[in-house]
């Protein structure tokens, strides 16, 4: 299993191993490389942001808690707010680059099979099309509600209240 | 409080995690957040669920020199190490403060860097220069309404073996609070200490400390001092 392998990895680490970290770093930075360049869209940022979290990883490697997740999501959880203060920090978007280009097309995201599906995915395959389609926008691609709005063509009113909305039905969904 | 009704407490934790609370709310919530262990429970339960979808994207390998770069940044073994000279350390104590003549040419820099900046950065409040003895300008610090923004300038000695921690000097006398660690190239973004907006800074400081930052809790070797200036 992908995360017993990440976790035995990451509790080497926490005892300063580095051929763990590097194995740990070949295994994951791939996934969360991919996360940084969609929602940074700049190479060099999303270097930046990897680079970073990796040093985060490092030296908190021993603050994951096993309850809440696996590695990998607690990985990219880390790599996302650092993408994210980035994207406060330069502002890095115009709403025309958004116009521009492809923000997130059916072949960025892994289909999985009906056994591998995850709950999150069911919950998520309940909400409306626009609905799930925003928060893959605001997950993937970093997107605020007012580039959401922009990109679904949707006054800002409604796609608050539509993600708002669909956060809730997830909730309920996942029993949490 | 409004803020901890469990619907608005899961409403403002999701939107949180998801990335789409944004300014004055965001910086709010993370107010909140470090007072609240249940806010910091809710969060904790949506990044549990919200960032597992960061598993379902397509990898995409990133370039080996990234990796080259997280090694020497960690000064794991196989790096290569500086080839600087030794860093000549300033003894004095840091609550001597530094002159007023540093702090004129500190502003001036500080603007100066500012306008060359390519990217409009968030907009900062206060800003210093550290410098070093020869006036050569280290690092520029800009406090924003919510993060402590640093830039490392060219003439910031590289350390494999050491760190560079900044450290607030608070008026009332008490001990240096840590800010955490200064880049030694390029740019990084630190979390504005809650104490920052309710102390009265005298000073910001520079110390060198192992990897990893301060052992104890204290500065270990101050190198430089300097007064924040208020835009």
């Amino acid at each position: 299993m992908e995360h017993e392998e990440h976790l035995r990895l990451l509790g080497k680490v926490t005892s300063g191993d580095e051929q763990a970290f590097a194995q740990l770093y070949e295994a994951t930075s791939p996934q969360l490389y991919a996360i940084c360049l969609k929602m940074l869209r700049r190479k060099e940022w999303a270097e930046d942001a990897v680079q970073d979290a990796y040093v985060k990883i490092w030296h908190n490697a021993g603050e994951y808690r096993g309850g809440l997740g696996t590695v990998l999501t607690w990985m990219v959880s880390i790599a996302r707010y650092r993408a994210l203060d980035m994207l406060r920090f330069y502002k890095v978007r115009k709403e025309e680059e958004i116009e521009d280009n492809i923000l997130l097309s059916d072949d960025d995201v892994i289909a999985l099979s009906a056994e591998d599906k995850k709950q999150l995915n069911v919950c998520l395959d309940e909400l409306e099309e626009t609905q799930k389609q925003a928060i893959h926008l605001a997950f993937y691609c970093g997107l605020s509600h007012q580039e959401v709005t922009h990109h679904l063509d949707a006054p800002l009113g409604s796609t608050k209240s539509m993600i708002r909305r669909g956060l809730q039905l997830l909730k309920r969904c996942l029993g949490i | 409080m409004n803020y901890l009704s469990q619907p608005r407490r899961d409403a403002l934790a999701a939107e949180y995690v998801l990335g789409t609370l944004r300014g004055a709310a965001r910086k709010r919530f993370t107010r909140l957040l470090m007072q609240f262990p249940a806010l910091r429970e809710s969060v904790a339960m949506w990044e549990q669920h919200i960032n597992a979808l960061g598993e379902q994207i397509q990898p995409v390998a990133p370039d080996p020199a990234v990796w080259e770069k997280v090694k020497q940044r960690l000064a794991f073994a196989g790096t290569s190490p500086s080839n600087v000279v030794s860093l000549p350390l300033k003894t004095n104590p840091w609550w001597k403060g530094m002159s007023l003549l540093a702090s004129a040419a500190a502003l001036i820099l500080a603007i100066l860097l500012v306008q060359l900046q390519p990217v409009a950065p968030l907009p900062a409040q206060q800003f210093t220069v550290m410098q070093n003895d020869s006036k050569q300008s280290l690092w520029l610090i800009e406090i924003t309404t919510q993060t402590i923004e640093t830039y490392a300038s060219k003439n910031v000695l590289q350390r494999q073996q050491n760190d560079y921690q900044l450290w607030m000097i608070a008026e009332d006398g008490r001990p240096p609070i840590s800010l955490g660690l200064l880049p030694q190239t390029g740019l990084s973004s630190l979390p504005k200490h809650p104490l920052f907006a309710q102390l009265d800074i005298a000073a910001l400081a520079v110390s060198l400390e192992p990897l990893g930052g301060s052992p104890n809790g204290a500065p270990t070797e101050v190198l430089y001092v300097a007064e924040l200036a208020v835009l």
